[in-house]
């Protein structure tokens, strides 16, 4: 993998990888990997943002900018609906916070930055900052104790810019009182942002295909019940109201949002500017310092127009809407496959959504995983009996030595989205008793929709299908997660077992697959 | 994540007071006027036909703050912007111990009226006849009356508060300036109270 020339950015990626593995495992551990909610970080912000969005709405009918403390304790102490709405409002707008930060986390240590995904990633620190102030002139909309404290260090901050012809701290000073102007600004940003961060949002899957922005519906209705049951058992508590002659030892802060709180009070405003500055610039430089050379296991896919014959099914499955269908400039009548390279990062999903095998990233299409694996494997052409394991890459470690030490033969692929169902094809002909195909959790796929399109092609009959003469019976799909381990282990084994009550498997090692591959298109297309 | 998301983080010190200073004051000018010739006046247009010119400057002050005989503070206070001919704001505040203390606070002009005039000249008396005449009509009041309002609105030459106060523990005692009454004065709770 190549140095970035500007700043190495491989050890925090890596270290972000070990602390996201930790989290993983646990939240595996706890919830299972189809409903790990850490895997569904980005939605559960989405999520999290319209629920702020129906709190918000109910909320600001009973705020008074007049009376803004008193008005936000007499919603909080409404035990029937102000109550918890407001405890929801809040705790909604923390789990945002984890949510993004932790999906950040993940795009970032997946090296899922570069590229088309540029966007992407500038588009999500735009939204968090935004939703970091909206957050901040929310606390200060209640004017309790932490309200104003935040208010105070805001205040402290823009004043050492040469921006305000008066210092705002004279603001909350005391010798006068609060003008009813601030909180009508401050209620204006808090209101205003949410609309521009809609706008972001819509940037931000702008170059993704079939953006996922909910989580599944009972994993959905599972995060809303908790919070709010949460509000009701345990509302958020209310500050003293905020007033410029009281001294409070403590106030109520949320460490969520509200973390760098003690440390920005205790710091020259100058160091405060330049750290957000530093923070901020590093953020923006990660697509550059992550961007990989569009060569080798990088190149953009290529697609032979000698064997595309306008299925239309790359540009279906492609996650980043890399592929269009454009017309032949040879005499044939359907429609041809091209491949933007601005907009292809390499996945390599193409290559397993290919029937005839003519799309893919160089070396990484269909005939060649074909090539490839035939050169490996032949000179133990006559053994081939131990269950082979197409394994991820990106699944951990521990995992694949775990199958290897059950006898199983590896075989790791850059994405099991990225296989081509000959492969597997090419391995039950070959001997192997079966064929256990490990991928990453469909939410967790680096390449977005793998695992997805795999099992469809394997039993729903996707284009890029895997052939009805192979016997299903041999190939098993697994998932392999931070965690899951043990039920990694006893899938394999009970695949193994399964197949121990099969006949032997019938070796045909020298069918050309390719051609039947092409013969059964063909086929398909005269039909 | 309820915990997390109301942890009583501290903030002040549960057994001090804060001594705060307050104000927003406009700086005196340190000006030469002269008065500018019939002539003059003719050349110019006649929505610029101001009878007194005067060029200069803002004051600057000295801002001292004294506890129990001992200094807390000193340091000299602008006018804001960039040629400092705006208003001057003062912000600070003072940690003490509870309980009461002798303060003095002094904030007084730097500069002495050398030649220049501080604060404006009272104008001279306007022509007994008018030359304006449609809705310049009257000007020259008008032009006296706003030097007067200006010199009016400037912060004295010296405001002085010595005084004793009683401060009690997690409360702001604040010192303030009274624009009305042209002085500094104390106060321990906000001015709706």
């Amino acid at each position: 993998m190549r140095k970035s020339s500007l700043f190495r950015m491989r050890p925090l990626a890596r270290g972000a990888t070990r602390a996201l593995t930790v989290l993983d495992a646990a939240a595996t551990r706890l919830y299972g990997w189809r409903w790990n909610p850490m895997h569904q970080a980005g939605t559960v912000a989405v999520a999290m943002l319209l629920v702020l969005l129906a709190t918000g709405l109910y909320l600001i009918l009973f705020y008074r900018l007049g009376t803004p403390a008193a008005s936000v304790a007499r919603i909080a102490a409404d035990p029937w609906l102000g109550s918890w709405m407001r405890s929801l409002h809040r705790y909604a707008s923390d789990l945002f916070v984890i949510a993004a930060v932790l999906h950040a986390l993940r795009i970032f240590a997946q090296g899922r930055t570069w590229g088309p995904r540029a966007v992407a990633w500038l588009s999500g620190l735009g939204l968090f900052g935004a939703a970091l102030v909206c957050a901040w002139t929310g606390f200060v909309m209640a004017w309790d104790s932490f309200g104003e404290r935040l208010a105070l260090d805001g205040a402290r901050l823009l004043d050492a810019l040469p921006v305000f012809s008066e210092p705002l701290s004279r603001i909350f000073a005391g010798d006068g009182p609060v003008p009813s102007a601030f909180f009508f600004v401050n209620l204006f940003v808090h209101i205003a942002l949410p609309l521009v961060m809609g706008a972001g949002l819509w940037l931000h899957v702008s170059h993704v295909a079939r953006p996922t922005l909910l989580p599944p519906k009972p994993l959905l209705w599972s995060i809303i019940g908790a919070l709010t049951a949460a509000s009701v058992l345990l509302p958020a508590p209310l500050g003293e109201p905020a007033s410029g002659f009281a001294l409070p030892h403590a106030t109520p802060t949320d460490l969520f949002i509200a973390w760098w709180l003690p440390l920005s009070e205790t710091t020259p405003t100058a160091v405060v500017w330049g750290t957000t500055l530093a923070v901020a610039v590093v953020a923006v430089l990660v697509p550059l310092a992550m961007r990989q050379p569009r060569e080798g296991a990088f190149a953009p896919s290529v697609v032979d127009s000698r064997l595309c014959t306008g299925c239309n099914q790359c540009p279906q499955d492609c996650p980043w809407s890399a592929i269009t269908m454009v017309p032949r400039d040879d005499d044939r009548p359907t429609l041809m496959a091209r491949v933007d390279p601005a907009r292809c990062v390499s996945c390599g999903i193409c290559a397993g959504s290919c029937a005839p095998m003519g799309v893919g990233p160089p070396g990484r299409s269909g005939r060649d995983q074909l090539a490839t694996t035939r050169a490996t494997y032949e000179f133990i052409d006559a053994e081939l009996t131990s269950i082979v394991a197409i394994n991820c890459q990106q699944a951990p470690a521990g995992h694949s030595a775990a199958l290897r030490a059950r006898g199983a033969l590896l075989h790791a692929v850059p994405c099991v989205g990225g296989v081509h169902t000959s492969l597997i094809e090419f391995f039950v002909k070959s001997g192997a008793p079966g064929v256990i195909v490990v991928g990453c959790p469909p939410r967790d796929c680096a390449a977005r929709e793998g695992p997805k399109w795999l099992h469809e092609r394997v039993y729903s009959d996707r284009e890029a299908e895997l052939q009805p003469r192979v016997d299903r019976r041999r190939v098993h799909l697994a998932t392999s997660a931070p965690g899951n381990l043990d039920e990694l282990i006893a899938e394999f084994d009970a695949f193994a077992v399964h197949l121990a009550t099969l006949d032997l498997p019938r070796r045909d090692p020298d069918s050309a697959i390719e051609v039947e591959c092409e013969s059964a298109v063909a086929e398909r297309a005269w039909q | 994540m309820a915990r997390a998301s109301a942890a009583p983080l501290p903030y002040h010190d549960r057994d001090s007071a804060r001594l705060r200073l307050s104000w927003r004051a406009v700086p005196e000018r340190i000006e030469v006027c002269r008065e500018v010739s019939a002539a003059e006046l003719a050349e110019r247009g006649e929505h610029m036909r101001q009878r007194v010119d005067c060029d200069g400057r803002s004051a600057t002050y000295v801002l001292r703050v004294e506890a129990d005989g001992r200094i807390l503070h000193e340091s000299v206070v602008r006018g804001s912007g960039l040629r400092h001919d705006r208003p001057l704001y003062v912000l600070r505040d003072f940690v003490l111990a509870g309980g009461e203390h002798r303060v003095r606070v002094t904030f007084a002009r730097r500069e002495r009226p050398e030649g220049a005039t501080p604060a404006a000249p009272p104008p001279p008396p306007p022509p007994a006849t008018d030359a304006d005449t449609g809705v310049f009509a009257g000007r020259a009041r008008r032009e006296a009356d706003e030097r007067v309002r200006r010199a009016r609105a400037a912060v004295p030459a010296l405001l002085v508060l010595d005084t004793s106060l009683t401060f009690t523990q997690a409360r702001v005692t604040l010192v303030t300036f009274d624009a009305g009454r042209r002085q500094l004065l104390a106060r321990q709770t906000s001015p709706s109270q």
